[in-house]
């Protein structure tokens, strides 16, 4: 638990001012500011910089418990969730939580000189929190005023370029009129400069292709290398506005093959998003040699590291996966599959369902028990279509004795996995996973599990299948018991099934019956026929 | 005589040493066993030295090394010091000097139960200084003495103790054995200042990973961060540092990779273990160089009077200071020469030349 951290410093000083700043506790600081300002010191510029950083920063709110613009939670579930609406860069996004009028605004109205640190903390924070015009219109007025910007501010503006024009050509001019500023005012461009070119590129429809290479070109000119960033960002560009996916093939094999190798330290908070595009490109073209590559690369020096948070690397892996079911022979499939899980990731239910389709076209069927221990591990029990997919998988076709006996096992773990009610309600029982389980267990000759089984029709309201009574009855006659088989005629006959007639005839016909048993059964044939 | 003192001494450096390393790493337990040994070593010292105004300098010596382990008093809060004392006294042998040596001690275990309680009364001994938790305080009052000479008493004690201070926090961090990485050290000391003032894991510069692995980590990028700008961190250069170090995997996969982090941090010892790591220069330094400091009081000083007893005092000190180097030593005494030196025509009024 956080202990509350109590200031030392009352009296009202510039003292107790840098204390409130470096506690950043920011309505404390802005009033400190203000009785400062009121009682007649001088507060200096230095201290002026840092507060109006703080406010900036925090957009004249406390820094929340735990949150913050962007800081860590505790719990990771929390935390997957902001860091997946971070990868997303709120910059992005033209929700607007700068306020009108707020300390910011006012204290740098107020104050006598402003220099260019005063307006790189107002526009950056205005450009943080949305409010994209005004960062602009600050930026009229400190060129106004014949002061010269630092790259921060530029930074800042060429992302949020794209949020105050609606033409893409417009967009366009925008971030050119803005770099030629810089070049005039001899601000050196940076990597982060590059890269939030390309990413308000990437919001600049047609224009983005041949911009973005020329962008590469002056990158290259001054001797910035690219991260990975740059590229993922160029992929983006190109795979997108092109149609064709095409494009996107020339571009990516040349992109790997020059980055085969290489290991990264980590200059951009979305360099692990490389590894994700890539990979969900690769998926789309279904391209397995490069799928390959990225891997490799991942698995080069420390780059894993860049992935960050486990949410991102399942996503990763859970494409990879994908992949390399869609395409890959089975064997290697299943050796990628003990290799990552669960050590890398935990696959989701439609991974889990891809590597199922794996399996059956692979022909590995007798794999499907061990897969629904592993389902059952990973909790995704509860995943009905998973469930019937399994079921349906493993009664399609009639497989060696061994292995019916193993689905026969398997076919009652299910059934007992139907009536567990631990996380909310239980499965539902659809019919065709009834019949699934029914008939597993009667290939394995467990009969009276099989009964039980299709007691619970009775119960769930639900239809048996012709196929199904006539299996049984066939399961029956095998077993000798003619008890049993005139209970599943008088379970059809209960049900108004057609079929039941056919079945008392088959009945009388193959089984050695008592009188009495005779006696039912030819009532049950003469009702049903007459019910016709 | 010579061999003895030789001998004791040497063993004196090296159990120091020892106590050194002890403090290093990690998972001491045996903090009493060092301690007897401590004593063990220093009882020949202290029986064959028979003069008797420097059985209190003895003690010094063995509080000193006490005080060597305020990191370890400090981190685990298990042992006081008063404890550890309580250990050596059990320790030491029955004998008709150690009665001497128990009526020495008592007095001065008031001064060492807790670095806190030592603070409190070093503050009663000096009402001026505020903290000199880990200076002697027998060299606290001896800098009084010398300061009481001159008019300005306060200044001229704080400008003593502070010069003591600041010698005593490179100790320290020599102690650590991390000199090399001083520069972390500092950036250490600054970053957890602030950590104790602030609320962990929420305004952290860096933030705490779940036992504050990333932490250091952190460290690193924002001052590769700094390097890029030439001015000093701003609040965004670390938000910026922050969200990076967040959106990486810094944590180590596996134990072993634990044990290389740490072992890189300097958390753990490299192995195979050498007693000696870090102390390699230090060995070609002959002993006699870090002993017998007398020679640098033989011009500068006045050979009589409370400002030769207290440079007496500070070579004293010197010499039983295993973790300063003789240059650092031969400094701090010409910082006393030239501070004495100036303020002569003050002590010539007062008569204390």
């Amino acid at each position: 638990m956080p202990e509350t951290v109590s200031l030392v410093l009352e009296e009202v000083s510039e003292e107790a001012l840098k204390e409130r700043i470096t506690l950043r506790k920011v309505k404390a600081s802005v009033d400190m500011y203000d009785q400062l300002l009121q009682a007649g010191t001088a507060v200096s510029i230095e201290t002026t910089h840092n507060l109006l950083d703080l406010i900036c920063l925090y957009c004249d709110r406390e820094p929340v418990e735990g949150g913050g613009p962007q800081t860590e939670d505790t719990e990771p579930g929390e935390g997957a969730k902001k860091r997946k609406i971070r990868f997303q860069q709120s910059l992005v996004s033209p929700k607007c939580t700068w306020e009108e009028n707020n300390n910011a605004e006012r204290l740098f109205n107020v104050l006598p000189e402003r220099d260019t640190r005063c307006y790189s903390a107002l526009i950056r924070g205005m450009a943080k929190h949305g409010a994209y015009e005004k960062a602009f219109s600050m930026y009229t007025g400190l060129l106004n005023e014949r002061l010269k910007a630092d790259i921060h501010i530029f930074n800042a503006l060429i992302i949020s370029a794209p949020n105050v024009r609606e033409k893409y050509t417009e967009r366009w001019e925008l971030i050119n009129e803005l770099l030629t500023h810089m070049k005039e005012q001899e601000v050196r461009p940076n990597l982060l400069t590059f890269n939030n070119v390309l990413q308000a590129l990437k919001r600049c429809g047609t224009v983005a292709k041949s911009k973005s290479l020329q962008t590469l070109y002056e990158m290259k000119a001054l001797g910035i290398a690219p991260s990975l960033t740059t590229y993922s960002y160029i992929l983006e560009i190109f795979s997108r506005t092109a149609g064709v996916v095409q494009t996107t093939s020339n571009m990516l094999p040349e992109i790997m093959s020059e980055l085969s190798g290489k290991s990264f330290t980590c200059q951009g908070p979305n360099d692990g998003a490389f590894f994700i595009n890539t990979m969900k490109m690769c998926l789309e073209s279904i391209d397995l040699e490069q799928g390959y590559k990225i891997q490799s690369l991942l698995e080069c020096g420390e780059n894993w590291r860049l992935l960050g948070a486990s949410f991102h690397q399942g996503i990763y892996y859970g494409t990879f996966f994908r992949l390399l079911c869609e395409r890959e022979h089975i064997d290697v499939v299943l050796k990628w599959y003990k290799k990552l899980i669960p050590t890398h990731f935990y696959p989701n239910s439609q991974g889990l369902g891809k590597l199922l389709q794996a399996l059956d076209a692979g022909n590995r069927l007798d794999l499907l028990p061990q897969i629904w221990q592993d389902i059952r591990t990973l909790h995704h029990e509860d995943k009905s279509h998973l469930v019937e997919e399994l079921l349906s998988l493993m009664t399609r076709d009639k497989h060696s004795p061994e292995v019916q006996e193993s689905f026969a096992a398997c076919a009652l773990d299910v059934k007992g996995v139907f009536e567990i009610v631990a996380h909310g309600p239980p499965l539902e029982w659809s019919p065709s996973s009834l019949k699934n389980i029914t008939s597993l267990l009667l290939r394995a000759n467990k009969t009276q599990q099989a009964w039980e089984v299709l007691q619970l029709f009775k119960s769930k309201n639900r239809i048996p299948p012709n196929q199904l009574l006539d299996d049984f009855l066939s399961a029956c006659h095998s077993s000798g018991s003619a008890e049993r088989a005139l209970d599943l005629v008088r379970l059809s006959a209960a049900f108004d099934l057609p079929a039941t007639a056919e079945l008392a005839k088959r009945t009388l016909a193959e089984f050695q019956l008592t009188e009495e048993q005779r006696a039912i059964l030819s009532d049950l044939v003469s009702v049903t026929e007459f019910s016709d | 005589m010579y061999r003895l003192l030789f001998r004791t001494v040497y063993t004196a450096r090296r159990s120091s040493v020892s106590v050194c390393e002890w403090t290093v790493f990690p998972k001491a337990e045996d903090d009493g066993k060092v301690d007897n040994m401590a004593t063990r070593v220093e009882e020949p010292v202290v029986l064959q030295r028979d003069d008797g105004g420097t059985i209190k300098q003895q003690m010094d010596v063995k509080i000193e090394q006490i005080i060597a382990k305020p990191k370890k008093v400090k981190t685990d809060g298990v042992k006081s010091g008063k404890e550890s004392l309580l250990d050596l006294l059990g320790t030491m042998k029955v004998d008709v000097t150690n009665k001497r040596k128990l009526t020495n001690l008592k007095p001065q275990q008031n001064y060492y139960t807790t670095p806190k309680s030592e603070q409190a009364e070093v503050a009663t001994v000096e009402a001026s200084s505020k903290k000199s938790e880990t200076l002697d305080p027998e060299l606290v009052s001896a800098a009084s003495a010398a300061a009481s000479t001159l008019p300005n008493r306060s200044q001229a004690e704080s400008a003593l103790l502070m010069k003591l201070r600041q010698h005593e926090a490179i100790a320290e961090a020599q102690k650590k054995g991390n000199m090399n990485n001083l520069g972390e050290i500092i950036a250490d000391m600054k970053v957890t200042k602030l950590n104790r003032r602030q609320n962990t894991g929420t305004y952290n510069q860096i933030q705490f990973d779940e036992d504050g692995r990333g932490y250091k980590q952190g460290v690193h990028l924002l001052i590769t961060l700094v390097s890029y700008s030439s001015a000093r961190p701003t609040l965004w250069d670390m938000d910026y540092a922050n969200w990076l170090s967040n959106s990486i995997n810094l944590m180590p996969r596996n134990g072993l990779e634990e044990m290389i982090q740490w072992t890189k941090e300097g958390k753990m010892w490299q192995y195979p273990i050498n007693n000696e790591i870090g102390l390699e220069e230090e060995a070609s330094v002959p002993f006699h160089e870090h002993i017998f400091l007398d020679k640098h009081l033989k011009e500068g000083f006045p050979s009589q009077g409370p400002v030769r007893h207290f440079m007496e005092l500070v070579v004293a000190g010197l010499s039983r200071n295993p973790y300063l180097t003789v240059q650092q030593k031969r400094e701090h005494i010409s910082w006393f020469r030239d501070y004495f030196q100036q303020k002569e025509d003050v002590l010539k009024e007062a008569d204390a030349c």
